[in-house]
C-alpha cells in the first residue's frame, strides 16, 4: 500500500494538464500556461492522456455539458478544478493536484477551486429518451455509484467505458447523430439549443441521441448513427461526417466550436458557434488599451505597443504550434511572456528578432502554407475585416508576415511616452476596435468560406492564422463596472 | 561477412533498443528545454493511469496495432548489425527490413481506426497517405545501397563499404533514406499522424499503458530506421583505430542527434504537399542514381 501510495504521489507529482479556456478568461490563460510551464507540467493534447481537467473562465452553466464530455474522458486517477482569476493559478494548480493524492482514486472535489466532480455528471444524460441506449445508460448508472465505490471509473465497468468514447477530444461520434438528423428534416435549431452538447458529445447528452431516437434505427451501431453520404468535391459519393470541432483542442481559440461536415478529412461545410459564457465586467485583454483610449481615457503608445506585441506573438505561438513547428512555437511564447512580465524593449528585441529572422526565412513554411485560405483586400474589407488579415490580403503565410512585421515594429516601441490618439489609433491587435463589431466577428464571418474544401490540417492552419479573439464577443456586463 | 550471434542476442536486443530510444528521448527533451518533456516522468505518468475505452470501439484492432508497432520495429532490427555481427544475417535482410517496416502501416492504421474517434481516424489516414508518399522513393534510396554491394545482405553491404562509404558516392539515396526514415516512424517533421493539431491523432484515444507501447513503439522505430541508415550507407561498423561495434554506435548516434536537431529547424511536413516533392522529385532522383550506380557496378 505504502509503495502505491509513494508511486502515485511521483506519478502525479507532474499531472498531465488538459486545459478548457472559456471566451473571456484570456488573461487566466496566459497566468496559468506560464505557471504550468514554470511547475513543468505537461499541457496534454486529449482527454485520453490527462489527469487534471483545468476549466478557465465562467462556462455558463458552470457545469456544461461540453466540460462533463471532457471530464468523462478523462482516465482515473483524474481530478478537475476551475480559474476564473489569474491570482488564483497556483492554489488551484496546487488543490487539484492534491486531489489527485489524496482521493487518487475517487476525484471527489469539494472545497475552494475544485469543481463538482463526476458524480454529479448524472443530472444530465440520463434523460428518458435516452434509455434506449444501453451502454450509455450503463454508464451512467456506474458513474453514480463511483462516488462511493472508488476506483474503477475506468477500465473494468463496461458500461462507464463506453461513455469515454463520447467524450474524448470533442469530436465525437455525437456527430453522427447529426447524420441521422440530416435523414429525417432539419436540424440545424437543434445544433442551436444543443450546442455545447457537441463539443463533449458523450452519449449522455440525450438531446440527441433522443432527438434522433425513433428512426435511427435503421442505422446506428452500438446505439450510434452512422454517418450519411453526400457528393464530395470530386463528385464522389463518399461518407459525410458530422464533427463538432473544438472548444478544447491544443492551440486553438478558446471557446470557438466549429461545427465541419467533413469527408474523409476534407471540410465540406463549417459552421461556427461560441461556447455560451457568463456575461463580464471585464474588456477583453488583448484590446484593453486601445477601449480605454476610445472612452477617453489617456494611454500611452508604449502600453499599447506591449500589448499588440504580446497579441501577436500568442497568435503566432498557436500558428507554429499548428503548423508542427515546436521549436519555434517554444520560442515565440517565450518572447510573450517577457512581453508581458513588463520587460524591455531591448530584451524583448533580443528574443524576438532571431525569432522573426527564422520564420521569415523559412522556406520549408512557404512551401507549406502558401495558399491556404486566400482572403483577398476587397473581400476582406467587404465582410468587415479591419485588422492584418486586411493588410495581408492574401493566404495565410501572409498573415503571419503581417504579424511578424508588427511583433518587430511594437517590440521597439515599449518606450513610446505619446498619447493613442482617440480618433486615428484605435487599430487593436485584430483590428479596429471603434467599429461597433468587434473585429473578431468579422473574422469569424468570412471563416466558413475560407474552410470549405480544405483538408483537415489546412483547416487548422487557415483558424490559426486568422485566430479570432472570442473574448471580443463576451457579452458585457454594463451596470457598475463603467466608472469602476 | 557478418558472423551470427548466440542466441542470448535475441532477448538482449528489445532492451538495447529500448535504451537507445530512451536516451534519443531524453536528448530531444534536453533540445527541447521544456521541463514536461522528460520522457521517463512521462512514462511513469502514464503507467498509473488507467485504460479507457470508447463507445463501440474495435478493442482487439486497437491493441492489435497498438502492440504491433513495438513488434515491428524490434522485428526490423533483427538485421540490423552491431559492428559485424546481428541476430541474424538474412540472405535478403534488406527486404526483411522493408517488410517490417511496412507492418508499422497496418498498425498506425488500426491504432487509428479501432477506437471509433474521428481524430485518431484522421491520423490513420494520414499515415496511409505519408506511407504513399515516401515509401516509393525509401525503396528506391535502399535498393540502391543493395545493388552497390551486389547482395540483398545487409552484412554483405557493410562489407562493400569496407573502402567508400555508399554514402559518399550515393549522396540522393542517402538524403532520401534519411528523410523517409523520419517519414515511416511518423516522428519529427513527419508527425502528422499523430500531430497536436489532431489532439494526437492516432494516439488520441489511447491512454495509460497502451499510449506507453504505442509512442515507445514509435520512438523504437524511429531509433531503428535510423540505425539501418549506418550499415547501408555509413560503413557500418568499418573505421580507425575502435572496434566496429563502437563504431556503430558512435555514428547511430551521430545520424540521432542530426535527425533531432533537424525537427526542431523545421516545421510539420504535410502529405498533401509532400506527396508532390516525393512523386515529382524525390522518386526521379532516386532512380537517377541507382541508374549511376548500376552503371558504376557494371564497368567495375
Amino acid at each position: 500500500m505504502e509503495l502505491r501510495a509513494r508511486l502515485l504521489r511521483t506519478a502525479t507529482s507532474r499531472p498531465g494538464v488538459l486545459l478548457a479556456v472559456c471566451p473571456g478568461a484570456a488573461r487566466a490563460r496566459l497566468a496559468m500556461e506560464r505557471e504550468l510551464r514554470s511547475r513543468g507540467w505537461p499541457q496534454v493534447g486529449s482527454p485520453a492522456s490527462a489527469n487534471l481537467l483545468v476549466i478557465v473562465g465562467d462556462p455558463d452553466p458552470a457545469d456544461a455539458e461540453w466540460i462533463d464530455g471532457l471530464w468523462l474522458g478523462i482516465p482515473a486517477p483524474k481530478a478537475r478544478v476551475r480559474v476564473r482569476e489569474a491570482e488564483d493559478v497556483p492554489s488551484a494548480l496546487d488543490e487539484g493536484r492534491a486531489s489527485l493524492l489524496v482521493r487518487g482514486k475517487r476525484p471527489e472535489g469539494d472545497a475552494g477551486h475544485v469543481d463538482e466532480t463526476h458524480g454529479e455528471g448524472d443530472n444530465h444524460g440520463t434523460t428518458p429518451e435516452h434509455a434506449e441506449n444501453n451502454d450509455t445508460h450503463g454508464g451512467h448508472g456506474n458513474h453514480g455509484d463511483d462516488s462511493d465505490s472508488s476506483h474503477h471509473q475506468h477500465g473494468e465497468h463496461d458500461g462507464h467505458d463506453t461513455h469515454d468514447s463520447h467524450s474524448g477530444p470533442d469530436t465525437h461520434s455525437e456527430h453522427d447523430g447529426h447524420g441521422g438528423h440530416d435523414g429525417h428534416g432539419e436540424h440545424d435549431g437543434h445544433g442551436g439549443h444543443g450546442g455545447h452538447g457537441g463539443h463533449g458529445g458523450h452519449g449522455g447528452h440525450g438531446g440527441h441521441g433522443g432527438h434522433g431516437g425513433h428512426d435511427m434505427h435503421a442505422m446506428s451501431v452500438a446505439g450510434l448513427p452512422m454517418a450519411d453520404r453526400a457528393d464530395d468535391r470530386d463528385g464522389l459519393r463518399l461518407d459525410r461526417l458530422h464533427v463538432p470541432l473544438g472548444p478544447a483542442l491544443p492551440d486553438w481559440p478558446a471557446g470557438l466550436v466549429l461545427r465541419l461536415a467533413l469527408q474523409g478529412d476534407v471540410v465540406q461545410r463549417a459552421a461556427v458557434e461560441q461556447v455560451p459564457v457568463l456575461p463580464s465586467a471585464r474588456r477583453p485583454f488583448w484590446n484593453e488599451p486601445w477601449l480605454r483610449a476610445s472612452t477617453g481615457e489617456a494611454v500611452a503608445r508604449g502600453l499599447a505597443a506591449r500589448r499588440l506585441c504580446a497579441a501577436h506573438l500568442d497568435s503566432l505561438w498557436r500558428y507554429l504550434a499548428v503548423v508542427g513547428w515546436g521549436g519555434a512555437a517554444a520560442r515565440a511564447r517565450a518572447a510573450r511572456d517577457q512581453a508581458l512580465a513588463g520587460e524591455s524593449s531591448g530584451e524583448v528585441l533580443a528574443a524576438v528578432r532571431p525569432l522573426i529572422r527564422r520564420v521569415q526565412r523559412s522556406r520549408t513554411l512557404r512551401w507549406l502554407t502558401a495558399g491556404l485560405g486566400v482572403l483577398p483586400s476587397d473581400r476582406a474589407a467587404s465582410a468587415g475585416v479591419s485588422g492584418p488579415a486586411l493588410v495581408a490580403g492574401g493566404d495565410a503565410y501572409d498573415r503571419v508576415g503581417v504579424w511578424l512585421d508588427e511583433v518587430g515594429r511594437a517590440a521597439a516601441a515599449f518606450d513610446d511616452d505619446g498619447w493613442l490618439d482617440a480618433a486615428t489609433e484605435l487599430s487593436g491587435p485584430r483590428g479596429r476596435v471603434d467599429g461597433g463589431v468587434p473585429p473578431s466577428r468579422a473574422l469569424l464571418d468570412v471563416l466558413p468560406g475560407l474552410l470549405e474544401g480544405a483538408e483537415f490540417a489546412c483547416a487548422r492552419i487557415i483558424v490559426a492564422s486568422l485566430d479570432p479573439d472570442l473574448d471580443e464577443l463576451v457579452p458585457a456586463l454594463r451596470p457598475e463596472v463603467v466608472h469602476g | 561477412m557478418a558472423e551470427t550471434t548466440p542466441l542470448w542476442a535475441v532477448a538482449v536486443l528489445p532492451f538495447v533498443l529500448v535504451l537507445v530510444a530512451l536516451g534519443t528521448a531524453h536528448f530531444d527533451a534536453l533540445l527541447a528545454a521544456d521541463p514536461a518533456a522528460n520522457p521517463g516522468r512521462e512514462v511513469l505518468r502514464l503507467l498509473v493511469q488507467q485504460r479507457r475505452r470508447t463507445n463501440a470501439a474495435d478493442e482487439l484492432l486497437t491493441r492489435l496495432g497498438v502492440v504491433l508497432l513495438p513488434v515491428a520495429a524490434v522485428l526490423a532490427a533483427v538485421v540490423l548489425p552491431l559492428g559485424f555481427r546481428s541476430v541474424s544475417d538474412l540472405a535478403d535482410g534488406i527486404v526483411w527490413f522493408n517488410a517490417m517496416e511496412a507492418l508499422a502501416w497496418a498498425a498506425v492504421w488500426l491504432a487509428g481506426w479501432g477506437p471509433n474517434s474521428t481524430l485518431s481516424l484522421i491520423g490513420g489516414y494520414r499515415f496511409l497517405a505519408q506511407g504513399l508518399a515516401y515509401e516509393l522513393p525509401h525503396m528506391l534510396a535502399i535498393t540502391t545501397a543493395a545493388l552497390g554491394a551486389e547482395s540483398l545482405r545487409v552484412g554483405d553491404v557493410v562489407d562493400a563499404q569496407s573502402g567508400l562509404w555508399f554514402a559518399v558516392w550515393m549522396p540522393a539515396a542517402f538524403v532520401i533514406y534519411l528523410l523517409s526514415a523520419m517519414g515511416m516512424a511518423f516522428w519529427g517533421p513527419f508527425d502528422q499522424p499523430v500531430g497536436r493539431d489532431v489532439a494526437g491523432g492516432a494516439a488520441a484515444e489511447l491512454s495509460g499503458v497502451d499510449r506507453i507501447v504505442f509512442l515507445g513503439g514509435r520512438w523504437l522505430l524511429f531509433v531503428v530506421a535510423a540505425a539501418v541508415s549506418v550499415p547501408l550507407f555509413l560503413g557500418g561498423g568499418h573505421g580507425p583505430l575502435l572496434p566496429g561495434w563502437a563504431w556503430t554506435l558512435l555514428k547511430t548516434a551521430a545520424v540521432l542527434a542530426l535527425l533531432v536537431w533537424v525537427r526542431r529547424r523545421v516545421p510539420g511536413v504535410r502529405m498533401e504537399r509532400y506527396v508532390e516533392l516525393a512523386w515529382v522529385v524525390l522518386t526521379p532522383l532516386a532512380i537517377l542514381q541507382a541508374l549511376v550506380v548500376a552503371l558504376v557496378v557494371l564497368n567495375r
